[in-house]
């Protein structure tokens, strides 16, 4: 038997529903540009009708419905598309961390220009030669002592550039280590509010919408993985868990994601990039640059010595045959009677074979450290002998001196040696495992590879791009707001809201002719 | 299932478009107002590699383009000398040609001695030459004259006609691996200390015969100017050989900047029309992107509804 009022019930919950729809519009609406919001939804059903089923019934015809309630608000969202985006996201992040180092590199090594290294290195033996036509000047010794000091310089400024990279890269990953932190500790948080809120049975969805916004973002940064437990999300890096359930996170600093590295637990992601390029690209070039300027210095060449040169007194040279001779004695027995084919330790060794115009004509080590150490040289401290750089008589550019021991100023065997060795093959490699390039060559290779590195960095972060824009795009088609659905949702539900008022007056009317219009025939 | 699209989609995907259209546009930029089509080595490694490779060339090369002007300046100074030299030694034979005409008095072989002296201190001086303040005709002792600065008459220290000059060549690098030695050496063109017709020496028995009279001693000296003036002429040639060398390296050089020049210009230049074109399309593309999305973006059903 239905209750007098049973339309007026039905109305007031069609009405209430409606009102909750609307407001649901409102909110999503309002959400229509929040990073990481999903649309929401307010899922409604028939009520529960009239007369349930049971042995007492009335023998009223059909099934009366007693009108809608919403038994849930949910948000609208894909689990699948969120894997595969922080999937994607993580090798987005880490080339794109690679390909902005690799394009610093580029500035760095500023090639092809007039002002690199490669001009330095040209400018370097073009003194040389312009030395060997005057030997017996001071001009051409002070142009060999500033291209010389042009050299050190650009390789010390090239080395000092790197390391400042490499600091920058460190600090880098201690500040995202922080905002790493932020973020688990925002999902420790969620986790929290969240299992408290559904705990009660509601749908927590603005907050889940937040926690997968933290969990997008830590997927730039690293590689996670995200499980979804009874106490709320547990996110690993690799073998590493990071933050689980309700507990507070222990917090990640750069020396433990740089283990993570080593350990292989963290492999992709920003962080990954930023390590990854240090260790390798960053600390790479600072090899290459230091091999460079120690094999100029020290490295292998083989040196055709002119005949008629005069070795100093007591020098051992090593025979292109591995054969060692020593020089000593008169300078008539220290005079090559041919050319002399010798193995070389680098520019330093070839200059220790000259004379100069000062008042001690013995040949100096070229190079030395900025400590004047000679032994292995690197580019951030090479730098000119400083006594040559003080006075630039002790360059040398004879090869050959008087019976009584006296420079014959004239000769400039040396400086052509010098000047040659751009077009000699110094070894790059070891003894025993040999790699003999020119030292231009061997620049050049440098270069040419960071050329194929980022190339290949850009390429490979476009692709990662386009397919993070992708999913992204799928997440949004499923996730987004669209206004002009929510528009018309509007409409929707502002008619269903208003035939539901209308149905209350037309009841209300009619309960009114029953109280008030009935029973006062004929008064 | 149809593509849900929102309107936040249709704007994410207008930016991103519009952005990446902005990147190629300033990548245009760059190489129009660079007028180079490889700015880093990203933009094509192994055009980079090329690149460089052709610039250290050119550096080197435009190198031993100075060494070869040098060392022209080198040779023609030589040249220049070697012809005084020859004028010299044609007087002495004139002069020697009328020494060794018998019958004169002592007083006329005097005055031809006097001349005939001038002329020795003058190849003296001649052997004495400096350019770029080196000695040229003594090999790699540059910083000391070869020949004594002394007279005929002094007889203190060397005479000129004693001398072993040093025989070191000044190289000069015109290649890759190719050197020439510019200078001839003094004993190569004055004569060895040993030599019979040593250009000093026989100046010197020359004047020593006028002295005395001698004038048959004189006429048989005129056989060992004769041989003297031959190796002159010899020497010239042999400079002029040099030169020639020099003036077809020089050549060489000039061609090889050139070609070196146009390949590094092909391998990094853009080109231009094709920059400029590209430039334009992706302009009407941009602009194209603009209005679209300022169709696309604003109206909503919001619009519509009254």
């Amino acid at each position: 038997m239905r209750s007098t009022f049973h339309g007026l019930e039905t109305a007031r919950r069609s009405l209430f529903t409606q009102t909750a729809a609307l407001y649901t519009t409102g909110h999503n609406v309002a959400n229509a540009n929040t990073t990481g919001y999903s649309r929401q939804i307010v899922n409604m059903t028939a009520s529960q009708s009239m007369e349930a089923y049971g042995l007492i019934r009335s023998t009223v015809p059909g099934q009366m419905g007693s009108g809608v309630e919403f038994t849930s608000i949910t948000r609208v969202r894909e689990k699948f598309l969120d894997d595969q985006y922080r999937n994607e996201n993580k090798s987005f992040g880490d080339y794109s961390i690679r390909q902005d180092t690799l394009e610093k590199l580029e500035t760095i090594v500023n090639e092809p220009s007039e002002s690199g290294v490669r001009t330095v290195i040209a400018n370097f033996f073009n003194a040389w030669s312009e030395l060997s036509k005057s030997p017996e000047n001071a001009d051409g010794r002070k142009i060999v002592r500033e291209q010389a000091l042009a050299l050190t310089d650009a390789l010390n400024h090239t080395a000092k550039q790197l390391s400042d990279l490499k600091n920058d890269l460190t600090e880098n990953v201690d500040i995202r280590a922080g905002e790493i932190n932020s973020r688990l500790h925002g999902i420790a948080q969620l986790n929290r509010s969240i299992a408290k809120l559904e705990g009660l049975g509601d749908n927590a969805n603005d907050l889940r919408d937040q926690r997968d916004q933290l969990a997008d973002e830590l997927s730039k940064m690293i590689n996670i993985t995200v499980t979804e437990q009874s106490d709320g999300y547990k996110i690993d890096m690799g073998g590493t868990e990071l933050v689980a359930g309700f507990d507070e996170p222990a917090p990640v600093t750069g020396e433990t994601l740089t283990d993570a590295v080593a350990s292989g637990d963290l492999n992709s992601g920003e962080v990954y990039g930023m390590i990854l390029s240090r260790d390798t690209y960053v600390q790479g070039y600072i090899n290459d640059l230091d091999r460079l300027a120690n094999t100029l210095a020290n490295g292998d060449i083989e040196v055709t010595l002119p005949k008629g040169s005069v070795i100093p007194e007591g020098t051992t040279l090593t025979n292109s045959d591995g054969s060692t001779t020593l020089y000593s004695g008169s300078v008539s027995s220290r005079t090559l009677s041919g050319d002399t084919k010798v193995v070389l330790k680098g520019l330093n060794a070839l200059h220790q074979l000259g004379y100069n115009t000062s008042s001690t004509p013995t040949g100096l080590p070229f190079f030395t450290n900025a400590d004047g150490s000679t032994g292995t040289i690197t580019a951030a401290s090479i730098t000119l002998n400083k006594q040559i750089a003080d006075n630039p008589t002790k360059i040398s550019a004879s090869m050959r001196v008087n019976d009584d021991g006296t420079l014959i100023e004239g000769n400039n065997s040396l400086s052509v040696l010098f000047s040659q060795a751009r077009d000699m093959r110094f070894n790059f490699g070891s003894a025993g495992d040999p790699n003999l390039n020119t030292v231009d060559a061997y620049f050049r290779s440098i270069a040419g590879q960071l050329g194929v590195q980022s190339e290949e960095a850009i390429r490979q972060m476009n692709n990662s791009k386009g397919l993070v824009d992708q999913i992204d795009g799928r997440r949004q088609s499923v996730s987004g707001v669209s206004l002009d659905e929510e528009m018309s949702n509007m409409i929707k539900f502002q008619h269903a809201y208003n035939a539901a008022a209308r149905n209350m007056t037309m009841i209300d009317e009619m309960l009114d002719k029953v109280i008030n219009g009935m029973g006062v025939v004929g008064r | 299932m149809g593509i849900r699209v929102t309107q936040s989609m249709m704007n994410t995907q207008l930016l991103r478009n519009v952005s990446s259209n902005l990147g190629r546009m300033n990548d245009l930029q760059n190489q129009l107002s660079t007028g180079r089509r490889i700015n880093k080595p990203s933009d094509d490694p192994v055009g980079l590699t090329f690149s460089m490779r052709y610039r250290s060339e050119i550096d080197a090369n435009d190198q031993y383009v100075k060494n070869t002007d040098s060392a022209t300046s080198m040779l023609d100074f030589t040249d220049t000398t070697l012809g005084q030299a020859g004028d010299v030694l044609q007087r002495l034979r004139e002069l020697a040609v009328k020494g060794a005409t018998g019958a004169q008095p002592q007083e006329a072989y005097d005055a031809i001695n006097l001349e005939v002296k001038e002329l020795y201190n003058q190849l003296v001086e001649i052997g004495n030459s400096k350019f770029n303040g080196k000695y040229v005709f003594n090999g790699e002792q540059t910083q000391t004259a070869p020949y004594p600065g002394t007279k005929i008459d002094d007889a203190t220290g060397k005479m000129a006609y004693e001398v072993t000059t040093d025989a070191g060549q000044t190289q000069y690098e015109l290649g890759p691996g190719v050197t020439l030695g510019a200078n001839l050496t003094g004993v190569e063109i004055f004569g060895n200390p040993t030599d019979a017709d040593n250009v000093f020496l026989v100046v010197k028995q020359v004047s020593d015969a006028l002295k005395d009279g001698n004038y048959n001693k004189v006429s048989d000296l005129i056989g060992s100017i004769d041989t003297r003036l031959g190796t002159l002429l010899e020497k010239r040639a042999e400079v002029g050989a040099r030169t020639n060398r020099l003036a077809l390296v020089s050549d060489r050089l000039t061609q090889t900047g050139v070609n070196l020049k146009s390949i590094q210009s092909k391998t990094e230049d853009a080109d231009m029309a094709e920059v400029i074109t590209n430039l334009k399309t992706e302009e009407n593309v941009y602009q194209a992107s603009l209005s679209a999305g300022a169709k696309l973006i604003s109206p909503s059903l919001v619009d519509f509804l009254k």
